[in-house]
């Protein structure tokens, strides 16, 4: 039971995955492919199985009767078959073990089909399963970040687990359960009609009622099951409220008023609960007397029949037994069918992120989808882009720059210019809309996504890191495994090494929950140091540093330029240290350029950099003004002297 | 969210101690446990008198034949079928008002404990950690003892009763048939112990794997852009496939349980009808009996499983039972002493206006720290012999690197927590001689995140007061510049603010905690970091209402923003637990020390930010220093 015997998501052509939208059925009918043998042989197995299950009480009926109370059955009865078959009547009164010792085996035969059957159903529900939520996850990774940007991801998570699971109850129990009290009923009906016709009619009854009754109960019920639901979910939110805002419940003393309002919900949830289950003491009490009144209509008219003549006691046995075989799961039946209503609406919930169109590949080209020896230059002409084809305002419009190997780019501006999109255009997260990128002169649509990513490494405003070991996070992005000094140099160069050495686990602590909980600061250097070992051609900075301090993000800077001078960057950000190091810098407004230049010719012309250039002096200046002491002499040598390095909480 | 790693071990054995302290939380529904006991019985019993039914009316046809009357015996089933379907209504309804009526206690008796402990409970427990405990642990308990007891009174009583049946009917075949009894305990104790742990182990699973996804979600674009799909997959069916293992085992488990017990039945049944047959050939066993004793042996089934089933649920439920029962023996570690209580029982008797509930003077004119010294953990002190004294109508601001303790003196101030060496004192009187309800409902605080409650905002203002008439609370607003913004709202101050208050922006839920603090009519004022995290257009306004609610009170600010910080009274620089500085603004910019440094970084990234944000308008301040 290994891991090797689960089946690769891949098994599901990846073209039947893209289709357009299947109805549920032919989703799930996809989905089984390679699976459905499985299941023929389990639903094969529980045939069996019932269809043994009903010779014990046959065997001992006709032992009762022929055996014990002495009347032999007509040879052409299904008891007198049976008799025949354990040897006749003289045999098995002289071997009285004969028939106990083939009840006992023919049961353990039912058992051994009984585990093929619930074997076979659990490789094959579970092993659907796997493959779905493997597809899924696969599917949802490889759709455009636009799909992400619109959807929620509660419901997405919801769907990958609770509706997979549905699925998988459907089709590892409820399908069986039903498909078991079918095939009781109709491998007991023949069997049971060869016995005695009239005691059949009677045994039936009121078995279809209690069905209908059943099923009918649920339909009317499951309301109510959300209701509670629903008032379950009303005190879990009291709760978290109260305890996220337990600060302001004691800032105000206010924790009388919060048991008050927690009694309301808590006492809804109760009586709800207790009302949902009073309607079920109604539904099980009375399918209980329907059932045991069916079992007394079985049992009286048998001994009415038995005292006339026309029945024989090992015959009512038998049909005592065959009923209460037949009874538990038809009474199920109606909850069983109610719950797999609910299966295909999960259906429709997978199918329709299934349906979903993953990332285009580019069209095959002579020279390949990719450039052996990409240098990092980058030339950018009249880009346009649009998140939505029909916003009024384009998020870019007309940028042109260009930057060779080994240059920096600095990009300033206010938020909402458009800055980050041109870094998401750049690693083809987004597809512009107009004009062209061009890396080493190719176009940049025509090259794999997945090489253009390569050759980037990104480092954004609030980076993500996964909930693994400081380590993983730094060399996860490498590809191949990576050397602990290599991690710890790239640490190094982000200055984040310190601070990693000063945790308990050092580069083992995980991050997170279970872990430590990083600032921005060290999340955004923990990021670069990732980006930093991945060593591509161009390294794009989005406004990577802004938590770190002047003073750190100094140090790295330094860094960077002692450790790779050919290195193509785009920097975002706001610091003057930052930008001033640019080979050139492009200032971005509503999407435009609206300046563009070195740092001296910038420095020369009227704009919103030198606004920023002059702030130091305005602090001076200022505080000239606002102090006492008035010694605004000395403000020009005090802007650029070196500041303590005493970190703001932001 | 809930701790999705840990799984409860299912211990060895059960605990009666810990069983007898959950079942103190039923006495109170005593009625509803005895006629659930009742009923559990009378349906054992009847469970019982099937089979005796069954035998009666064969031996009866047997022996009379056509002249046997059916009426008693027919009477007898109706009687009996209808005294079990009644009894079976009973004890739903008695085993579902228990349950449920446990739960709500046990969970209301939790949530008045979560309201008097100090914070320092919290600091190690997340959120989703206690929110198990308030849901899914209590419910366990009310559902284990009610249905549990329900369960193993039922069961035990049944087998019981067979086996005494069997035995009285005939001795010796009664005691061959129940010989399969303990085989039959043993393989259900076996098996439901393996298919609780494995079931909780393919829950365990299952949340790893939602947190999977959440993650994948969460990282998509740095997925993409590190190119880490493939990977990222590998990992993911790593897991999917050890779930697949866990669920797979879990159901061979069932697959290999059911055929296993059913098998033994037969071998009773077989037993039954061999010697029972031989006793009937023999003439010493009637028909009927041997009918009802092969019925039986298929009986013992049902109530062995369930007996097994409920034993081995308390044991896995015993963690929890644990888990919520310390929660309500865990005493509040900051809490009035007898002292204060017996002055405000005193108080209660004879109500002084001129007094506070616990006895004292009702005005707060001072705050002093003497000596004070705190730590989190033993290990990590923060705060190493801090002193101050704050009079009322002075605003101290406090600043810093974060770590230094700003936000200790600010939590002590308020006691959240209390001191672990010195004292602080109220208009010098040791603080702990003060009744605490009474303290903290002299406390506005508002904190870098504002907390709003789901209700409207109008509800939201009202929490500083809860007997505020609808014009102060407006009044309040007015006074932090919060009535604009929420009369152009469409709902005015009927807005819902939504789960968090997330239907506001961060600035409008902190503008709506400022009010909620005001009206509260605070004689201590706090800011933590409450300007911090909102835009300047709305630091703008609540800086316009500050002044306001700074007179007359005793005021605590921790900020980064220069116009916040400027106009305190007095400036204290917290490093390291300790005081570095301390003046007022100019006279620590005169100082060019720590305060000058950390003044000139700040007013640079607030000029870049106020330069990025309104590109268009000029620079203020740089205009009017070239003029």
């Amino acid at each position: 039971m290994g891991s090797t015997t689960s089946p690769s998501p891949s098994a599901l052509p990846e073209s039947k995955a893209e289709a357009a939208k299947p109805t549920p059925f032919a989703l799930l009918w996809q989905l089984t492919q390679g699976y459905r043998g499985l299941y023929a042989v389990s639903i094969a197995a529980l045939l069996v199985s019932t269809a043994v299950t009903y010779i014990g009480p046959l065997i001992v009926g006709a032992v009762i009767d022929s055996v014990l109370a002495g009347k032999a059955p007509a040879a052409d009865s299904l008891a007198g078959y049976v008799i025949a078959w354990l040897g006749g009547v003289d045999y098995i009164r002289a071997n009285l073990w004969w028939p106990p010792v083939v009840c006992v085996a023919l049961t353990m035969i039912a058992g051994v089909f009984s585990y093929l059957k619930g074997r076979y159903a659990a490789l094959a529900s579970d092993g659907i399963a796997l493959r779905i939520k493997d597809l899924l996850y696969d599917h949802l990774q490889r759709l455009p970040a636009r799909f992400h940007d619109k959807a929620e991801t509660g419901d997405l998570i919801q769907r990958c687990t609770s509706d997979v699971e549905t699925l998988r109850t459907a089709i590892s129990t409820q399908v069986v359960e039903i498909s078991n009290a079918t095939l009781l009923l109709l491998t007991a009906l023949p069997v049971m009609l060869l016995l005695d016709v009239r005691m059949t009619g009677i045994s039936l009854v009121l078995i279809v009622p209690l069905m209908l009754f059943g099923t009918f109960y649920f339909a009317w019920v499951r309301d109510l099951f959300l209701e509670v639901d629903k008032a379950e979910g009303q005190v879990t939110r009291l709760v978290q409220e109260n305890l996220t805002g337990l600060r302001v419940v004691r800032a105000f003393s206010r924790q009388n008023y919060e048991m008050e309002k927690f009694a309301g919900p808590n006492k809804l949830y109760r009586d709800r609960s207790i009302r949902l289950l009073r309607l079920m003491a109604w539904y099980w009490s009375v399918s209980d007397f329907v059932s045991l009144l069916q079992n007394g209509l079985v049992l009286f008219a048998g001994v009415w029949f038995i005292a006339e003549g026309t029945l024989t006691t090992g015959m009512l046995f038998t049909f005592l037994i065959f009923l209460n075989m037949v009874l538990w799961p038809v009474r199920q039946m109606g909850r069983t069918l109610t719950e797999l209503g609910k299966c295909s609406v999960a259906l429709v919930r997978m199918g329709e992120i299934l349906s979903e169109p993953r990332e285009s590949a580019p069209k095959p080209t002579a020279e390949g989808n990719t450039l052996p020896d990409f240098r990092g230059a980058i030339e950018v002409r009249d880009l346009a882009f649009a998140h939505n084809p029909a916003a009024e305002h384009a998020a870019l419009n007309g940028i042109s720059f260009s930057v060779q190997p080994g240059q920096t780019l600095a990009i300033l501006g206010p938020s909402g210019a458009g800055k980050s999109t041109i870094m998401h255009l750049l690693v083809r997260l987004y597809d512009y809309t107009g004009g062209s990128i061009r890396l080493d002169g190719r176009e940049l649509n025509t090259l794999d996504r997945q090489w253009v990513r390569a050759q980037f490494s990104v480092v954004m405003q609030e980076p993500f890191l996964y909930s693994k070991t400081i380590a993983e996070n730094i060399s996860l992005g490498h590809g191949a495994s990576v050397a602990e000094a290599a991690i710890q140099e790239a640490a190094r160069a982000a200055d984040i090494h310190e601070t990693i050495s000063g945790f308990p686990a050092s580069y083992a602590t995980p991050v997170g929950e279970r872990g430590v909980t990083l600032s921005g600061g060290q999340r955004q250097r923990v990021a670069l140091a990732r980006a930093l070992l991945r060593d591509t051609p161009v390294l794009l900075l989005d406004d990577a540093m802004s938590a770190v301090d002047a003073e750190t993000e100094g140090n790295i800077l330094r860094a960077l330029r002692s450790r790779h001078g050919r290195r193509t960057t785009l920097v975002i950000a706001h610091r003057l240290s930052t930008l001033a190091h640019a080979d050139r810098v492009i200032v971005l407004e509503h999407g435009r350029i609206i300046q563009e230049g070195t740092h001296a010719e910038l420095l020369a012309a009227e704009g919103l950099y030198r606004r920023l250039w002059e702030i130091q002096n305005a602090v001076e200046r200022e505080e000239g003004a606002a102090g006492d002491a008035g010694d605004g002499a000395q403000a020009g040598a005090q802007a650029t002297a070196p500041m303590e390095c005493l970190e703001v909480g932001r | 969210m809930h701790d999705t790693s840990q799984v409860d071990a299912v211990s060895d054995k059960l605990d009666f101690s810990l069983w007898t302290r959950v079942f103190r939380h039923a006495l109170p529904y005593r009625r509803h446990l005895i006629t659930l006991a009742v009923a559990a019985v009378v349906i054992a019993f009847c469970d019982a008198s099937f089979a005796l039914l069954t035998r009666w009316a064969m031996d009866e046809v047997v022996a009379t034949g056509k002249n046997t009357d059916f009426r008693l015996i027919a009477g007898a089933y109706f009687a009996m079928i209808t005294t079990f379907s009644l009894s079976v209504w009973i004890f739903i309804n008695a085993a579902g008002t228990l349950s449920h009526n446990m739960s709500h206690d046990i969970r209301e008796e939790c949530f008045r404990r979560i309201q008097e402990l100090e914070f320092a409970y919290f600091d190690h427990r997340p959120t989703g950690w206690l929110i198990s405990r308030l849901t899914s642990d209590c419910d366990k308990l009310g559902r284990i003892i009610a249905w549990g007891s329900l369960d193993l009174i039922w069961s035990s009583c049944l087998v019981s009763t067979i086996a005494i049946v069997l035995v009285v009917l005939h001795p010796t075949l009664g005691l061959l048939v129940l010989s399969v009894v303990p085989a039959l305990i043993w393989i259900s104790l076996i098996f439901q112990r393996k298919l609780l742990v494995s079931s909780r182990e393919t829950r365990r699973f299952n949340s790893m794997i939602t947190a999977s996804f959440a993650e994948a979600l969460q990282g998509l674009r740095t997925t993409k852009s590190l190119v880490r799909e493939e990977a990222n997959l590998r990992e993911f069916q790593r897991l999917s496939s050890q779930m697949y293992d866990v669920s797979l085992l879990n159901a061979m488990q069932s697959a290999v349980y059911i055929p296993l017990v059913l098998t033994l039945g037969s071998v009773a049944a077989g037993l039954a009808l061999w010697y029972g047959g031989g006793s009937v050939l023999a003439q010493t066993l009637t028909l009927g009996t041997l009918v009802a004793f092969i019925f039986y042996a298929g009986q013992f089934f049902h109530p062995v499983h369930q007996m097994a089933q409920t034993l081995i649920q308390m044991q896995g439920a015993q963690a929890a039972g644990e888990r919520v029962l310390s929660l309500l023996a865990t005493q509040p570690g900051i809490c009035d002493s007898d002292d204060v209580r017996e002055r405000l029982a005193a108080y209660t008797a004879a109500p002084s206006p001129e007094l506070a509930p616990d006895g004292h003077e009702p005005d707060i004119q001072s705050l002093t720290f003497e000596h004070v010294d705190f730590a989190y953990t033993a290990d990590k002190p923060v705060l190493r012999d801090f002193n101050l004294h704050v009079q009322a109508g002075q605003t101290i601001a406090l600043v810093g690197a974060s770590g230094g303790g700003k936000s200790t003196i600010v939590n002590l101030a308020a006691r959240f927590y209390e001191p672990t060496a010195g004292r602080i004192l109220v208009n010098g009187r040791d603080l702990r001689e003060r009744g605490l309800l009474w303290y903290q409902s002299n406390l506005g605080i508002v904190l870098q995140g504002p907390h709003l409650f789901s209700g409207t905002i109008r509800d939201n203002i009202r929490y500083g007061r809860l007997d505020a008439t609808d014009e102060e609370i407006e009044a309040a607003a007015r006074s932090v510049n919060a009535d604009e913004f929420i009369r152009a709202l469409e709902h005015g101050y009927e807005t819902e603010v939504g789960e968090g208050g997330n239907a506001l922006s961060t600035g409008q839920k902190q503008l709506v905690s400022f009010a909620r603090a005001l009206l509260a009519n605070p004689r201590i004022f706090i800011m933590d970091e409450a300007t911090s995290s909102i835009d300047t257009e709305t630091e703008q306004l609540i800086q316009r209402g500050l002044q306001a609610i700074f007179r007359g009170r005793i005021s605590f600010v921790i900020a980064h923003r220069l116009s916040t910080i400027r106009r305190a009274d007095r400036i204290l620089v917290i490093e390291k637990g300790r005081i570095l500085e301390s003046g007022t603004h100019a006279e620590l910019m005169a100082a060019r020390s720590h305060y000058h440094a950390l003044y000139t970084r700040q007013f640079e990234s607030e000029r870049t930010e106020a330069i990025l944000e309104s590109e268009n308008a000029p620079p203020v301040a740089v205009a009017t220093a070239t003029a």
